[in-house]
């Protein structure tokens, strides 16, 4: 690279960065205000509707508003679990991962196998952040999409980089087919988000391969640098 | 009847929030809320003062963490059973939460039904965690010597030990025949990863000793 590849290729990953930050806002902002508001309006109108007991029309109404607020919340939840950076700064990458796939776990109710050397190494921030997204796009793809009932996460240092493999046993699907349907998605992204995914690679020079069949499942390999 | 109700102490720096859970919980005939702060620094006189079975917390209490408080709370005489309530779902939250020793985590973006039957659950002596975090709840049981596996009759058996009673005494207290009692106590022995009376004794003793908690109330 010459001096201005550089100069766009660090800009780029400020970006990564800038990207989180601006997550985190949104995340907070939202626990500090419609989460708490929505959670105390739900738990008066639940006592409402308990003590309109002898007025059923009303309770009925009440209740509805309940089932209304509590599925907001819900959408909330999910919002929350996509969005929210998992404290890149203060944590270690393997700690990240494992978090991740536990949140995945506890939000689909499917288990996810997670094999993990014990020590990842120094990681850099962009290749912290990829790393936690590509993980989160592929394990949601495998549970929304390739309908998977188990998904195995392997995640290894060698040297200078790190290898991330995540597997599922879903329904798989035509891969030149669908990378070619997402080669050049603008902003609103591809179904599969794997435009995403092979960009966050592409910024690191990384490397990316995705085997699937459909009928078999799917494996997507990952190789990032960890430091630059 | 009233002495029957769940007795419980409301955390959560969110007025607005503990002014609603308030009254909901209130509502439940099993319940009363004894005391409700939206000071964290507060919940430890709080419990000396009005010795609540269950401590409800919010995660984030202004500059302090739920997490911070519950290792105090589990160290006083009759220690309440602690249920954190966050917004977060995240293995970080989960995690940290677990491994402070509280019995259980309910969710602000879930119905407050929910933390209400939570509420009921750690009070029946079970841990209220998704079933995600299992690895490391079985972590915690087995960084604790195993306290989790041990049966009725052992637990029994260890309190009494604990207590200073020798195995003639206990098997006459549970009417069982000495043998019987040795065995019970190799075994507590082996589960808790201790060699002898005094250790087992002084394992009781320690503070978040029951991996499961402390015994059903009801």
């Amino acid at each position: 690279m010459n001096t201005d590849e550089h100069k766009v290729a660090d800009a780029s990953l400020r970006l990564f960065a800038a990207g989180e930050r601006e997550l985190q806002r949104i995340v907070l902002d939202m626990h500090d205000g419609p989460v708490q508001d929505v959670f105390a309006a739900v738990s008066h109108l639940q006592l409402l509707q308990r003590e309109l007991a002898d007025r059923p029309a009303e309770a009925r109404r009440a209740g509805q508003a309940v089932q209304l607020l509590e599925r907001a919340l819900s959408e909330v939840r999910t919002l929350i679990g996509v969005f929210r950076p998992p404290g890149f700064e203060r944590r270690a990458l393997g700690a990240i991962l494992e978090g991740l796939c536990v949140q995945h776990e506890a939000m689909t109710d499917q288990p996810v196998e997670l094999t993990m050397d014990a020590d990842l190494g120094d990681c850099e921030l962009p290749t912290q952040i990829a790393l936690y997204r590509i993980l989160h796009e592929a394990l949601a793809n495998g549970h929304r999409h390739a309908r998977a009932t188990r998904q195995t996460v392997s995640v290894e240092r060698h040297g200078a980089e790190i290898f991330l493999t995540v597997t599922d046993n879903g329904r798989g699907f035509d891969t030149p087919r669908v990378l070619a349907a997402e080669a050049d998605v603008g902003v609103e992204g591809g179904h599969f988000g794997l435009r995403g995914i092979q960009d966050r690679v592409a910024m690191l020079s990384g490397s990316f391969s995705l085997d699937s069949t459909p009928g078999q499942g799917t494996v997507l390999r990952i190789t990032v640098p960890a430091v630059r | 009847m009233s002495r029957d109700k769940i007795r419980i102490l409301l955390c959560d720096d969110h007025a607005i929030v503990l002014e609603g859970l308030r009254a909901l919980v209130d509502g439940e005939e099993d319940m009363e809320v004894v005391g409700a702060t939206t000071k964290g620094e507060d919940v430890l006189a709080m419990v000396s003062e009005l010795t609540p079975e269950v401590v409800v917390l919010d995660y984030e209490l202004g500059g302090i963490r739920a997490t911070e408080l519950i290792e105090p709370l589990r160290a006083m005489p009759d220690a309440p059973r602690v249920l954190v309530l966050t917004a977060y779902h995240d293995g970080e939250t989960i995690r940290s939460v677990l491994e402070a020793g509280a019995e259980g985590l309910a969710l602000k973006t879930a119905s407050p039904q929910q933390t209400i039957a939570a509420i009921r659950q750690v009070v029946d002596g079970q841990l209220v965690f998704p079933q995600a975090a299992r690895r490391w709840r079985e972590a915690r049981g087995a960084a604790r010597g195993g306290a989790s596996e041990l049966t009725g009759r052992e637990r029994e058996v260890w309190s009494l030990l604990a207590e200073g009673l020798t195995n003639v005494q206990i098997a006459a207290r549970l009417t069982l025949s000495e043998n019987t009692v040795k065995f019970h106590v190799q075994h507590l022995f082996q589960k808790l990863g201790v060699k002898n009376r005094t250790e087992a004794a002084l394992r009781h003793a320690s503070p978040g000793r029951a991996t499961n908690g402390p015994p059903p109330r009801r």
